[in-house]
């Protein structure tokens, strides 16, 4: 065994990072993409602003285990739904949405019912974020 | 077929995924075969050189007169985490918005050659789902990576300005097997210097009766992806190319040189299997008793089941 292999909890999983909306910020998802790389996963990264339908296109082409999505704009509610939407209309609504960004705590709820599987906010511990997806997609 | 839709797409994804983590094993109990007929382009070449970009304009080119164009884009697997940032396709991202194209990016795996682990079989999945074209871009990392050209019928090797040293380094490695040589952002101060100095290279090589060896005069074509023009000479030059080897190649030929890429990526990955189940104090003994173990333990042994993103790097050296 290599000293590294107990790291690689993610070792065999594929992830897309996606930045949907407007907001012309990733450095989180940067930081978010490289971290699940160092865990063994294999990142797939979209880049700035694209559309929901663009986003579940790509999940489906590269046939991700989950899709992260990053979201800093406040429009977290609209996006995930219509996220949701668009995975579903391509019958492929079983992928699995993580969604970190600025997140009031008050919206967790709403989120949750629609569909989110977790969410992550910049106060929480890399490690941690890491730790939680790996649990999530055992 | 043109539009691969909904369904299909997600199905071959699924089994994209599948191949590519068979294990030794799983690849050797399951029975391929190719029924389409598919041209393969292969993109190489250093870092930087704008590989990716590039493709995107030579897909949106040559759609405009095929059905369908898939494209795969090998990236590097981190040799500590065996994790992977799969990034190629940001530079095609028009492209992705179009339903008769198929991107997929593979991490390379326990591949050290540019290509991926199980890329034959990746290949014949694409081949089979109907496409008439498909280009697989290399990780592009070094001059190694003339193994591209046994998987595919053309071999581009793309070069940028300023790369006088790096042709002064390849030389001997992959300026050989290259079918056509790209100057790419030829807007750039030096594409001219560059094509010069690769011109006079391969003029030596020709005199040297060196070429690819077998008639074909590689030639040299200057792109920029902001120049419709220039790409469409590229693509021009890829059909001249592959008019010649339907001339004077069968498919059969390129089935044998897939088929002897695929059997030694397996063997590779057997080797790094057994030296990681090899217990420490033989690599105490003297080099000749552990070329003997190895070499017995390979020929005695079942390939293991395991699966194939498992042993990646624990080999020998990362003990």
């Amino acid at each position: 065994m290599t000293e590294t292999s107990e790291a690689a909890v993610l070792r065999g999983k594929r992830i897309l990072i996606a930045k949907p909306g407007l907001d012309g910020h990733d450095v989180g998802a940067k930081v978010i993409a490289l971290a699940l790389r160092d865990a063994g996963a294999e990142v797939i990264y979209t880049g700035l602003r694209k559309t929901p339908d663009y986003i579940a296109r790509i999940a489906v082409d590269e046939d991700v285990d989950a899709v992260g999505l990053s979201v800093l704009s406040g429009s977290h509610r609209d996006l995930v739904k219509q996220t949701r939407a668009s995975l579903e209309a391509i019958e492929a609504g079983d992928i699995p949405i993580f969604l970190g960004g600025t997140i009031p705590a008050e919206d967790w709820p709403d989120l949750y019912a629609l569909g989110v599987q977790r969410i992550y906010t910049s106060e929480m511990p890399l490690a941690d974020v890491i730790a939680s997806i790996a649990e999530t997609l055992k | 077929m043109t539009a691969v839709t909904g369904k299909q797409r997600r199905s071959m994804a699924r089994a994209l995924s599948r191949a590519a983590d068979a294990s030794v094993a799983e690849v050797l109990a399951s029975a391929r075969g190719s029924m389409g007929v598919c041209r393969w382009i292969g993109v190489t070449g250093p870092p930087g050189a704008g590989k990716s970009s590039l493709i995107a304009a030579l897909a949106r080119h040559r759609l405009g007169r095929d059905g369908n164009i898939a494209i795969l884009a090998v990236d590097p697997t981190s040799p500590v985490s065996g994790g992977a940032i799969l990034g190629d396709r940001i530079r095609m991202e028009d492209l992705a918005h179009n339903p008769r194209v198929y991107i997929r990016s593979l991490a390379s795996r326990t591949s050290h050659d540019g290509l991926a682990d199980n890329l034959p079989d990746i290949l014949e999945i694409v081949e089979n789902a109907g496409f008439a074209e498909a280009i697989l871009e290399t990780v592009g990392v070094g001059q190694v990576e003339y193994a591209v050209r046994h998987v595919v019928d053309t071999t581009l090797l793309v070069l940028m300005p300023g790369a006088g040293d790096q042709i002064q380094a390849m030389k001997s490695g992959i300026l050989e097997t290259a079918d056509i040589f790209v100057v790419n952002k030829a807007d750039q101060p030096g594409a001219r210097q560059l094509a010069v100095v690769l011109a006079s290279v391969l003029k030596l090589k020709a005199s040297d009766g060196q070429g690819t060896g077998d008639g074909w005069l590689p030639p040299i074509v200057s792109t920029s992806v902001q120049d419709p023009a220039s790409v469409a000479a590229l693509a021009e030059a890829i059909d001249r190319h592959q008019a010649w080897l339907a001339g004077r190649q069968d498919v059969g030929k390129r089935l044998e040189k897939r088929r002897a890429q695929h059997v030694e990526s397996l063997v590779v990955r057997r080797v790094a299997e057994v030296l990681d189940q090899l217990p420490v104090e033989l690599l105490h003994a003297p080099l000749a008793s552990l070329y003997e173990a190895v070499v017995g333990r390979l020929t005695e042994s079942a390939p293991s089941s395991g699966v194939a993103r498992e042993p990646k790097e624990r080999t020998i050296l990362s003990r």
